[in-house]
């Protein structure tokens, strides 16, 4: 059993830094005896006298309702069924208050007559001055949990990062050494660098996922400088399509969509704004560490000083909170609010954390040291938050007013334009009316219908201009909530509530409990400043391996969201600390990292196939080839636009064709779904329950569960879309008029389009290929019946169609 | 060796899949495991069914009034509910409200049946009626899917998902899962969606609930532009481009794999709408499914389609009976509605399960009916409605390895909670796994570190209700 002695003043984070390893801190000494003996001399003045009157009749001397004794310090301190009922220093935590203020319906204390306001404060003093007694201090223990500590943070994930840097190259060949090594142990070798047309494709699909253009390709075959490839992906780091490639990479982590799916399908009108803000964040790589710690507690860091715009950006960033699918039908608001807690712990375990938080609310975690207590101590972070406005049927989530002063300028404009009118229209009225005799104004049918004529103008031009009135923007995301005890529930039922669990990270992180929340706080900044801490190496450990992931479709750790003892072991731990270490030494820079893997030979080799490596490691594990890939679903889609000149490079704001809050499927059934637009996929909205085809057919998110990892099918489904759809088949007409107008011979044409569709010069053997079907397709779409206009047109469309299906199209090699 | 023939995955997938393609191998496989684990004898867990067809009805039938012959409602009707309401309820309701439509005792078995199913009372003998199912929640989207995914708050593989992946298709040309006419409302597509399984387990759905049935396709079945020559043509072309860039690309299955899922798209463009041409179809057969009058036609075509992918090898098909309208959810003008619905779906449910069973395909073909819940014997509003109800509800089950002419189960005197023998929708996706030779406690997947079940940590084999 473990002992917790919680102080009765919180202590500086600084001191905590310092000294980690202390098992209990102090303030200043005067201070703290200070307030200790005001806590003592209030117990035998006022505290004791109030519980002897109201509560030792049933928890006493004689009589211990729910084993619960109130009378002496070792009762206090051991509590009852509901576990201690004081925590030193605590109030808002300590579930005496919380009953004898008949704020939990479940547990009212005393069950008739409440205490008086002035009676809770006196508790609430006592309690506040550290809970002292005569008899000696209230020590809480704290059972001990499923796992012993010490063995838990030798789990590989949770030891501290490791640098081997000693004998390494603090570059990309940092990696090739690393890797060589591990390479021939086994007797493997591993492939040469790729050609300059691959490694350019492969950099602009990684890094933009927007192929190469034919003068793109031209200029780096032309540039014989040995920094070719490091001026390109300086190029394309620099670029707006990087921000929404890599940003749709975070959109698959942060669950994101355009609305709440699952049992009522509502718009998140103003998700959007959260999906820009990450674009944005990796355009400009802001520090990884900032970027999480905005998107958990970006309120928190507004300040008075903080910028109109900065601090909509801020609290836009938290959105990230709110974005997961809600049962927004649920008739019990407690489970609920619960359920939309535990997704949001399971979305931060996973996407920040690598580790299935989430698991441990009924129990203890099965196989990671997390207990049902680590979970409700984190719990508690985010009941005392605020996710939803409102919890009836049908539930509503918080927005958060981000308006700026030229929001609001521009209301105001708009509002003066229409008080101007209104008082255009009054004044007709009573000019008119006046004239007709009357004092009062009379109804508009009862003036002369030149006057009639001219106000039926003005009253519709003053219905459009309300109906124009810009409205003040907000943002999902969340806020500050009245604290709120969290307490541990049975089997994770919330009819069947224990006792409360302070606010805290899980114990195997923060075994001498240093881990403070302030009283008025809900503790996210604190989990937030935790989370992206030098103490934690999960963090940098999980997202360099996204990266990587990201890069060569399959992680160090081949379990991305998972580094749990269910996930699999790095195939190469030096390798994953070596990169997290220069990683969080680069200030969290995202650009640095890619930089360094990209300038690897591992990132560069070339996916040719080599027998007695594929013998002696099948799976490529340990990256002795680059992996061939088909393209995800949005690359898929912003390819073909881009190829075939039908792409819009503009950044998107909301293509939701409903309002926010606004059901994009109802009872009816019917799909209003638009996603007609030339706008790259990442702006396209995301509809949980029904993920536009384009995107489900190729395996995009489901957009309701963390996905670091998705999945790559190749199912008959996707043929059809390629062979059929509209979307296709109109780039692949746009592509043929494209090249039809160009004054070029059709062998050159065809030269053209591979060279655009496939980013590499043409082979005179496919251009015969394809040179020779046209005649061939001409001639059949002149036999269709009815007869195609124009069979030239039909017949390259066909053609460039062709290449768009090709294998060589869809992979990336 | 592929035996699920109809699409491919990446051996990465195949990797984290517990069966891969082990197709009808793995039920073999299954059952002895299943046999060794459970002490059950192996001939108890003798596969009958082959498929499911699931018929869905959306909004909530009411038990009492259709399934659930309750006299004790009868006799006290407008007097209030001598016990406790559930601490959940959707709305609130008034006193026990009788059915206003009359039972009486129907086949061999002499179960009671309301008269709004006179064409399915005469099947009755061939059904297990499950009176005792129960659910955990009371709003449409939650329940609908729970039915459909076992999971109200999370995003989970659909039952038809789950049998796509246990035990692979049938056929080279289709899909292992079909769902026709399904709502995009109340869980949308995730109610037929793979989640996390591979991607060919998920439904392919044919059409919407807002379209009629005539209209429902496949998406993307067909070209409008190019005739099936020119695409024909062009498929050849690509096989050519694809042969000639192959030296550059290594060898990998995933490019064979795509290369072959051309080819079988090709076919499916033909295969599909010969399936769905009921012309072939005998005119005894039209009426027999109600085809030829108007109030049955749409539903009766969706039955009448069921057989035919249920012949053609389909493993999981599902019909939904739902309009624009929320169907059956009565909450007012019960009499009206329950009237409407019930005589749209009557004839050709019953239609089809004669017919099927004429085939010798109701052997190996389970068929299942139900909603997301039923409905409060206890009035809402104008004492001409209910509420929903997920505390006591009836399914049925007919077909494959299911004994027919009994109530399984059963609800308390007025039909409000489930008592006897209570059915668990967990329960209902663990016996309808069972029925088709799985067992569910190890139809697993990994998945996010951890396996996975349709029925999650819960469920329970009703072993009453096999034949």
């Amino acid at each position: 059993m473990s002992l917790l002695r919680i102080s009765p003043l919180a202590c500086s984070s600084l001191l905590l830094l310092i000294s980690p390893a202390s098992a209990f801190c102090f303030g200043s000494a005067d201070e703290n005896s200070e307030a200790r003996t005001k806590s003592a001399e209030l117990w035998n003045a006022q505290v004791a006298p109030l519980l002897q009157e109201h509560c030792w009749s049933c928890h006493g001397e004689e009589t211990q309702e729910s084993d619960l004794r109130l009378d002496t310090v070792a009762g206090i301190a051991r509590g009852g069924k509901a576990g201690p009922p004081v925590i030193p220093g605590k109030p808002s935590e300590s579930l005496l208050l919380l009953t004898v203020k008949h704020a939990d319906p479940t547990l009212k204390m005393p069950p008739e007559d409440k205490l008086s306001e002035e009676q809770i404060t006196v508790l609430e003093n006592w309690i506040a001055g550290g809970a002292q007694h005569p008899d000696g201090a209230i020590v809480i223990s704290e059972p001990a949990p499923h796992f012993d500590i010490k063995e838990a943070r030798e789990w590989w994930s949770f030891r501290p990062l490791q640098d081997p840097s000693a004998v390494l190259a603090d570059d990309g060949s940092g990696i090739d050494q690393i890797l060589n090594g591990l390479l021939q142990e086994r007797g493997m070798t591993r492939n040469p660098v790729a050609d300059k047309v691959t490694l350019l494709r492969r950099a602009h699909y990684s890094l933009t996922g927007i192929p190469p253009t034919p003068a793109e390709l031209q200029a780096f075959l032309d540039d014989e400088s040995p920094d070719a490839l490091q001026t390109v992906i300086d190029r394309l780091l620099e670029s707006q399509q990087y921000g929404e490639r890599w940003g749709r990479h975070w959109l698959d982590v942060a669950r994101y969509a355009d609305s709440n799916g699952l049992d009522e399908n509502i718009a998140h009108g103003n998700a959007w704004r959260y999906r820009n803000y990450v674009i944005q964040s990796f355009q400009h790589d802001r520090p990884f560490h900032q970027f999480l710690t905005e998107q958990l507690a970006g309120d928190l860091l507004v300040s008075s000083e903080t910028e109109e715009k900065r601090k909509a950006e801020l609290l836009i960033a938290t959105g990230f909170l709110s974005l997961g699918p809600k049962v927004l039908a649920e008739g019990d608001e407690r489970k609920l609010l619960l359920d939309i807690i535990d997704e949001q712990m399971d979305t931060i375990g996973r996407s920040m954390l690598g580790l299935t938080i989430g698991c441990a609310r009924c129990h203890d975690h099965k196989f990671d040291p997390i207990s049902q207590a680590d979970y409700y101590a984190m719990s508690g972070i985010f009941q005392s938050t605020r996710t939803m406005e409102s919890l009836a049927r049908i539930a509503k989530w918080h927005e958060n007013p981000i308006d700026t002063a030229q929001d609001r300028t521009a209301r105001e404009q708009h509002q003066a334009k229409l008080d101007a009118l209104q008082q255009t229209i009054d004044q007709t009225v009573k000019t008119a009316s006046e004239k007709a005799g009357s004092q009062e104004p009379l109804a508009d049918d009862k003036l002369p219908a030149d006057v009639q004529e001219t106000l039926k103008t003005l009253r519709q031009q003053h219905t459009e201009l309300t109906d124009q009135l810009p409205q003040l923007p907000t943002a999902m995301g969340v806020a500050e909530a009245d604290i709120t005890p969290s307490r541990l529930l049975a089997r994770g039922n919330h009819l069947a509530p224990g006792r409360v669990i302070p606010r805290s990270i899980p114990v195997v992180f923060d075994a001498s409990r240093s881990f403070e929340v302030p009283e008025d706080r809900s503790g996210r900044l604190a989990l937030a400043r935790w989370i992206t801490g030098n103490t934690n190496p999960l963090t940098p450990r999980v997202i360099v391996n996204r990266v990587w992931r990201w890069h060569f479709g399959r992680g160090i750790v081949s379990t991305t969201d998972n580094f749990g003892k269910l996930g699999e072991k790095p195939v190469s731990p030096e390798l994953l600390d070596w990169l997290a270490v220069r990683f969080v030494q680069s200030g969290w820079s995202l650009k640095a990292l890619h930089r360094l893997i990209m300038t690897s030979e591992t990132w560069q080799s070339s996916a040719a196939d080599h027998p007695r490596n594929e013998e002696l490691d099948p799976e490529n594990q340990y990256f002795w080839r680059w992996d061939l890939r088909r393209m995800e679903a949005e690359i898929i889609r912003d390819s073909i636009l881009a190829v075939t000149g039908s792409l819009d490079a503009t950044m998107g704001t909301s293509l939701l064709h409903v309002d926010n809050r606004k059901f994009l499927f109802d009872h009816t059934s019917k799909d209003t779904t638009n996603y007609d637009s030339q706008l790259r996929s990442v702006y396209l909205p995301v509809i949980r329950n029904n993920i536009y085809d384009a995107m489900a057919l190729f395996d995009c998110t489901d957009g309701a569960v963390p996905n670091g990892n998705r999945g790559s099918s190749t199912v008959a489904s996707q043929a059809l879309f390629m062979m059929n759809s509209q979307l296709i088949i109109n780039a692949s007409r746009k592509h043929a008029e494209l090249l039809l107008q160009q004054e070029l011979s059709d062998q050159q044409r065809v030269e053209l389009l591979i060279r655009r569709t496939l980013s590499r010069p043409a082979r005179a053997n496919e251009v015969q290929q394809l040179l020779s079907a046209i005649p061939q397709l001409e001639q059949q779409f002149q036999q269709e019946s009815p007869v195609t206009e124009d069979s030239v047109l039909s017949a390259w469309t066909v053609l460039c169609q062709t290449l768009l299906m090709s294998n060589e199209f869809l992979y990336v090699r | 060796m592929i035996p699920s023939g109809f699409p491919l995955t990446r051996r990465q997938q195949l990797k984290s899949a517990a069966v891969g393609f082990g197709g009808l191998a793995f039920a073999a496989l299954s059952h002895q495991q299943a046999a060794a684990d459970t002490g059950m004898p192996l001939q108890h867990h003798a596969v009958q069914a082959k498929r499911v067809i699931f018929m869905f009805m959306k909004g909530g039938p009411s038990q009492v009034d259709t399934f659930d012959y309750k006299p004790q409602l009868q006799k006290d009707h407008g007097k209030p509910l001598p016990f406790e309401k559930p601490r959940i309820q959707f709305a609130p309701t008034n006193n026990l409200l009788g059915s206003p439509w009359r039972f009486r005792p129907r086949g061999e078995s002499g179960i009671p049946v309301s008269e709004l199913f006179p064409h399915v009372a005469e099947c009755i003998d061939d059904i297990c009626l499950l009176n005792s199912c129960h659910g955990t929640n009371a709003a449409h989207g939650g329940a609908a899917l729970k039915l459909h995914t076992g999971s109200d708050n999370f995003v989970r593989p659909s039952v038809g998902a789950w049998v796509s992946y246990g035990l692979g298709t049938e056929n080279q040309n289709l899909p292992s899962f079909v769902t026709i006419c399904p709502t995009l409302a109340h869980g949308g597509l995730n109610n037929w969606g793979s989640a996390f399984l591979p991607a060919q387990h998920q439904g392919i759905p044919l059409g919407v609930a807002s379209q009629p049935a005539t209209a429902a396709n496949v998406r993307y079945i067909s070209n409008d532009q190019y005739s099936t020559a020119t695409q024909r043509s062009q498929l050849d072309l690509l096989r050519q481009f694809n042969a000639g860039s192959e030296q550059q690309l290594p060898q990998e299955s995933d490019l064979e794999a795509r290369i072959r899922t051309w080819e079988l798209a090709f076919r499916m463009q033909s295969e599909m709408p010969r399936l769905q041409d009921l012309s072939s179809e005998s005119e005894s057969i039209h009426k027999s499914y109600g085809l030829d009058e108007e109030i049955t036609a749409d539903f009766g075509r969706q039955c009448l389609m069921a057989r035919r992918f249920a012949e053609a090898g389909v493993r999981f098909i599902q019909v939904t009976h739902s309009d624009t309208k929320v169907q059956w959810d009565q909450h007012g003008d019960l009499r009206n509605g329950h009237t409407k619905n019930a005589k749209e779906v009557d004839k050709p449910i019953a239609g089809l399960l004669k017919d099927l069973k004429q085939r010798g395909l109701l052997e190996d073909t389970l068929v299942v009916w139900g909603g997301e819940f039923g409905r409060t014997p206890t009035a809402q509003g104008t004492s001409d409605g209910r509420d929903h109800n997920p505390e006591g509800f009836t399914m049925w089950m007919a077909g494959g390895g299911v004994r027919g002419g009994q109530r399984y189960g059963a609800t308390d005197v007025y039909g409000y909670y489930a008592e006897q023998n209570p059915m668990h929708i967990h329960d209902v996706h663990a016996t309808l796994l069972h029925l088709m030779g799985l067992n569910h406690e190890q139809l697993t997947y990994r998945h996010a570190g951890r396996d996975f079940r349709l029925t999650d940590v819960a469920g329970k084999v009703h072993p009453g209700v096999f034949s």
